[in-house]
């Protein structure tokens, strides 16, 4: 196993995670493409850690997590209200504000 | 080495095999004469009155939400009861600490009602889904299914 | 086998205004939860206590670090020096100010009660925790803890679909630069070996990276998921909308705490961790700034909404602390924490203005809403026009004095194009503040505005106390570049 093989697949997950943020319409999933993005971290953080025969990218990695789910907490509250007000959680609709 | 694994990789290339033998079999074998009634949703053979609920209350959303935040915490938690030993008293109180801010939203929450499911709100009937009027010989009429083995009787209702 | 732990020094005096943001928080919470009906006007003061006693505190704060020395704890992840002392003044003076901005502004647009003050204070703990993290990791909890209270906040005027929309956007955005900013700390640690600054600053200072690709690809993540948070332009995208929509002293908080705490990290992560690195990310500052400081202004001009005005205006601001930032020198970060100061007290006044402006439904934010005010509200304009020339950098105001001082830092390292472009950019900045003097004063008063009532006394206190400090920083400038010139931020190993 080489560190290489790690970092390339986290590279991968982070650029499925921008391209899922980017493209996608759904609120939803670009929570879950930000989703992608963070893990993709981890296995970073996980995958230094192991090599580097230390802890504190894996106790780094606990962290993101727990941040990682109060982030989705408070972002499926917030696409839960837009869809009560507007039956929609197309990102494309949201367009009050322009200028 | 691996040989001793081959009776359940045959297994389970038996049972993928038996399951898509049915499958396909029945599709094949068996007469087809769909129609609207047939397609509909079984309700122990009443017609349905109203639509299949298919959005549940947004009270569950909540519930969920809560549970994700309450859930994680307990990555924390987990280390700490493994090597709670070694992390002595500043440890504990480190981690009395983190408990008294979660449970802090726990307060909170129950403070502003977010867990009182309050009394059980009957869900507006549509329909004599119950009622005197509701026979077996009316919701098979209203099915409007060509009766069967009625022919000759006097009267209709039984 | 672990070694048993050690309980780490902690100095716990250093911890006081961390401690005290968060516990207020705490108990606001918790007595709001269990006590059903609070008189309105506790969690207000509660939340301007505390930010005061912070405040109270610093002083002594302040001259103890200035005796013993910078210090670090908890195991080399937390420190405190004066820079992160002064910054904390500035998060305690916008925690003071938003929360007398909103005193009059949640009975106004009926919004329940204690959340904003609770969430205030959550999010100043999180500044706090920014401006004097010694780790990366400690530095990215202060930026989430900060940046989830500031998403709640966006959110928080329920019947303005416009603020659930502002929050949205914000919160994708600010999730999204967050990711950025953490795949850039895995890079860094990856390639330094430790996530702990002092470390990093001196594991760069001793070896030659002989492949520096992954330390640099995680420089440029650092500096966009930062580069998101204070605005800077090719990141700030949200800043209009998010302002436009969110609850206006939310607002601003927005733009005086998370901004400084922002700007804060910035400084500690490129300028004392990366120092070393700095001729590989001195020409991206340079450029970022030159293009925030210009796009920001030229947008600013053709902007019809006031709070997009504002907004575009705190864009252009950003710009100019990072013309500041970018010198990398002890005279350019005294220069950016002094303009953070002043910029704070410009705009929590300005914000207190629009929000009194903005009428209930907090809808009334156009040109029209301010035509003729010179004449139906003779104070308000007066102070209003006071805090303008301030964002202008107008001759004795607080404003020239720190954009000066920027200027000086940056033409002291031998930036001399970026300084023209700066003040170019200033110069095309002052139309926008123009534009809104002559509509209070020059232009009449459009007919069926009603003439509103009596001025809330929490905004008008925090409008009047914001301008009268940026007109004394203006004419005497001494004690405040004084104290942002003691304000050295320096890392020290634990």
């Amino acid at each position: 196993m080489y560190l290489n093989q790690f970092l390339l697949l986290s590279a991968a997950l982070f650029a499925i995670g921008v391209y899922g943020v980017l493209a996608r319409r759904n609120g939803v999933l670009v929570l879950m493409s930000i989703e992608l993005i963070l893990n993709a971290v981890n296995i970073n953080l996980v995958a230094f850690a192991a090599f580097g025969n230390q802890l504190a990218g894996e106790v780094f990695a606990l962290f993101v997590i727990a941040v990682a789910a109060a982030e989705v907490g408070v972002g499926l509250a917030m696409i839960l209200l837009l869809y009560r007000n507007r039956k929609s959680i197309d990102l494309t609709q949201i367009d009050l504000m322009r200028g | 080495m691996l040989g001793q694994y081959l009776p359940i990789v045959f297994l389970i290339v038996l049972a993928f095999l038996f399951a898509a033998l049915s499958f396909f079999a029945s599709r094949l074998l068996a007469p087809r004469s769909p129609n609207d009634k047939k397609e509909a949703p079984y309700e122990c053979g009443i017609i349905p009155g109203r639509e299949a609920p298919e959005r549940f209350p947004v009270r569950f959303f909540l519930v969920a939400m809560i549970f994700i935040v309450f859930d994680i915490e307990i990555i924390f938690f987990y280390p700490w009861a493994i090597a709670h030993g070694e992390m002595g008293l500043f440890g504990l109180i480190a981690v009395l600490v983190f408990s008294l801010a979660v449970f802090e939203s726990f307060v909170y929450l129950i403070g502003n009602g977010a867990l009182e499911w309050g009394p059980i709100r009957r869900e507006a009937q549509t329909g004599d889904v119950v009622s005197a009027t509701r026979t077996t010989s009316t919701t098979v009429s209203r099915a409007g299914i060509r009766q069967v083995g009625l022919e000759g009787r006097t009267g209709g209702d039984s | 086998m672990i070694a048993a732990l050690t309980t780490p020094y902690v100095a716990w005096w250093a911890l006081v205004p961390l401690i005290t943001f968060a516990v207020a928080g705490f108990l606001l919470l918790t007595v709001a939860s269990l006590v059903r009906r609070l008189p309105a006007v506790l969690a207000p003061a509660w939340t301007a206590v505390a930010g005061l006693g912070v405040l109270l505190y610093l002083v002594p704060m302040w001259s103890r670090v200035g005796r013993d020395g910078a210090d670090s704890f908890l195991a080399g992840t937390v420190g405190v020096d004066r820079s992160s002392i002064f910054v904390t003044g500035i998060l305690a003076v916008a925690v003071i100010a938003a929360a007398l901005i909103s005193r009059d502004y949640l009975p106004r647009e009926d919004l329940p009660g204690v959340e904003l003050y609770v969430l205030l204070l959550m999010s100043a703990a999180g500044g706090v925790v920014m401006a004097s993290a010694n780790d990366l990791i400690v530095l990215f909890l202060g930026l989430e803890i900060l940046s989830i209270a500031v998403y709640v906040l966006a959110a928080l005027h329920l019947r303005r679909i416009e603020s659930q929309e502002a929050a949205l956007k914000y919160f994708l955005l600010g999730a999204f630069s967050s990711a950025f900013l953490l795949y850039g700390i895995a890079l860094v640690y990856g390639a330094t070996g430790s996530t702990n600054m002092v470390r990093i600053s001196a594991f760069l200072a001793q070896n030659v990276l002989v492949d520096d690709a992954m330390l640099l690809a995680g420089l440029g993540l650092l500096l966009v998921g930062l580069g998101f948070k204070v605005a800077v332009v090719p990141f700030h995208a949200w800043t209009p909308d998010v302002y436009q929509g969110a609850p206006t002293p939310v607002v601003a908080w927005m733009a005086a705490g998370v901004k400084a705490a922002g700007f804060a990290a910035l400084m500690r992560v490129f300028v004392l961790t990366l120092g070393t690195y700095v001729s590989d990310w001195r020409p991206a500052f340079q450029v970022i700034a030159a293009a925030t400081v210009l796009a920001g202004a030229v947008v600013a001009v053709v902007q019809t909404d006031v709070k997009r005005m504002l907004a575009y205006s705190s864009i252009v601001h950003a710009g100019f602390i990072l013309v500041g930032l970018q010198a990398a020198t002890d005279r350019g970060n005294s220069s950016v924490l002094a303009y953070l100061a002043v910029y704070a007290f410009l705009t929590v006044g300005s914000f207190a203005v629009v929000t009194v402006v903005s009428g209930t439904g907090d809808a009334s934010h156009g040109l029209d809403a301010y035509r003729g005010m010179g004449r139906r509200h003779p104070a308000l304009a007066g102070v209003f026009t006071v805090l303008l020339l301030g964002q202008a950098g107008i001759p004795f105001t607080g404003g020239f004095v720190v954009k000066l001082g920027v200027l000086a830092a940056a033409v002291d390292g031998g930036a001399y194009w970026l300084a023209g472009v700066a003040m170019l950019a200033a110069a095309v900045a002052a139309f926008v503040y123009l534009r809104l003097l002559v509509a209070m004063y020059l232009e009449e008063v459009p007919s069926g505005t009603e003439t509103s009532g009596a001025v809330p006394l929490g905004a008008l206190v925090v409008a009047v106390a914001s301008a009268v400090i940026v007109l004394v920083v203006g004419l005497v400038p001494g004690p405040l570049l004084d104290l942002a010139r003691d304000a050295v931020p320096v890392l020290v190993a634990g």
